[in-house]
């Protein structure tokens, strides 16, 4: 059944933007997540990717997760002599992660899993109208 | 003589299969609402005119059986990529979230629309054949 198949569709959807909430909590779980000692690298910030592929059973494009990447980008650095991990100059190296990016972006994967819960709804209540046909 | 051979009730099948078609069309773009390159697609609506009539559903026939099967229940209607809505994303992607969600709701309310028209028809049968 075709209808079926626009529920999978969105379920794709729900699924990938549930694994891309699941790293940004890891990134902001880990905003402050420092080097275990002075040579080492802290928490590297992740960025989920997408792609459309196409599923053979279903006929349509679906979306997935794609790799996670690393975000380059430089480390914070702050000046706390007194910390263990600090280098010679005192500076201890933090993650790449800015919450407010994190939140921006969870608010994004949010609005996008809501819009995928309401195809579902929308798909539903047309499967019950077609059900409704054999109620007369 | 099969229910499906009354006109009306055709032409309603027909509408309510387009539904059906531009529903997964739909769940498409809010699904890939953030693939980067996806653009937008949606399905021209059934032509219903008796001076011009819809294309028959023309396939290929597999005359040797080493032939690949077409894509099994291929869409019928036409795909209609238009000009990819109003803006793209700096990623390429050109689904724009609200006018998905205007067109699922939309789709919606014209497919009880048409399940209404054939509960009603029904309805008229019944009564036609004496039965209340």
């Amino acid at each position: 059944m075709d209808f079926l198949k626009s529920i999978s569709i969105a379920a794709s959807g729900l699924r990938a933007q549930a694994g891309r909430m699941r790293i940004l909590s890891e990134n902001l779980a880990n905003a402050d997540s420092t080097a275990q000692g002075p040579g080492t690298d802290p928490y590297r910030r992740k960025i989920p990717t997408f792609r459309s592929e196409v599923d053979r059973a279903l006929d349509a494009h679906v979306v997935a997760m794609g790799r996670v990447r690393t975000d380059a980008s430089d480390f914070r650095l702050k000046h706390e002599p007194g910390h263990p991990s600090a280098d010679a100059n005192g500076n201890v190296r933090y993650p790449n992660v800015n919450p407010m990016i994190e939140m921006t972006d969870m608010r994004e994967a949010q609005r996008s899993y809501e819009a995928n819960i309401n195809v579902i709804g929308a798909t539903r209540r047309m499967i019950q109208r077609t059900l409704e046909i054999l109620k007369i | 003589m099969a229910i499906s051979n009354i006109p009306l009730f055709s032409m309603l099948r027909t509408r309510m299969h387009w539904h059906q078609e531009r529903q997964r069309v739909l769940a498409e773009n809010v699904a890939n609402a953030d693939t980067p390159r996806f653009q937008p697609r949606d399905l021209v609506a059934p032509n219903f005119d008796p001076r011009r009539p819809a294309a028959s559903e023309l396939t290929l026939t597999r005359t040797s059986s080493a032939h690949l099967a077409g894509a099994a229940g291929g869409t019928r209607f036409q795909l209609d990529r238009g000009n990819g809505g109003f803006e793209a994303r700096p990623s390429g992607n050109a689904v724009s979230l609200e006018e998905e969600m205007m067109k699922v709701a939309n789709n919606q309310m014209d497919f009880q629309a048409a399940t209404s028209l054939y509960t009603r028809g029904l309805g008229m049968l019944k009564t036609a054949i004496g039965r209340r």
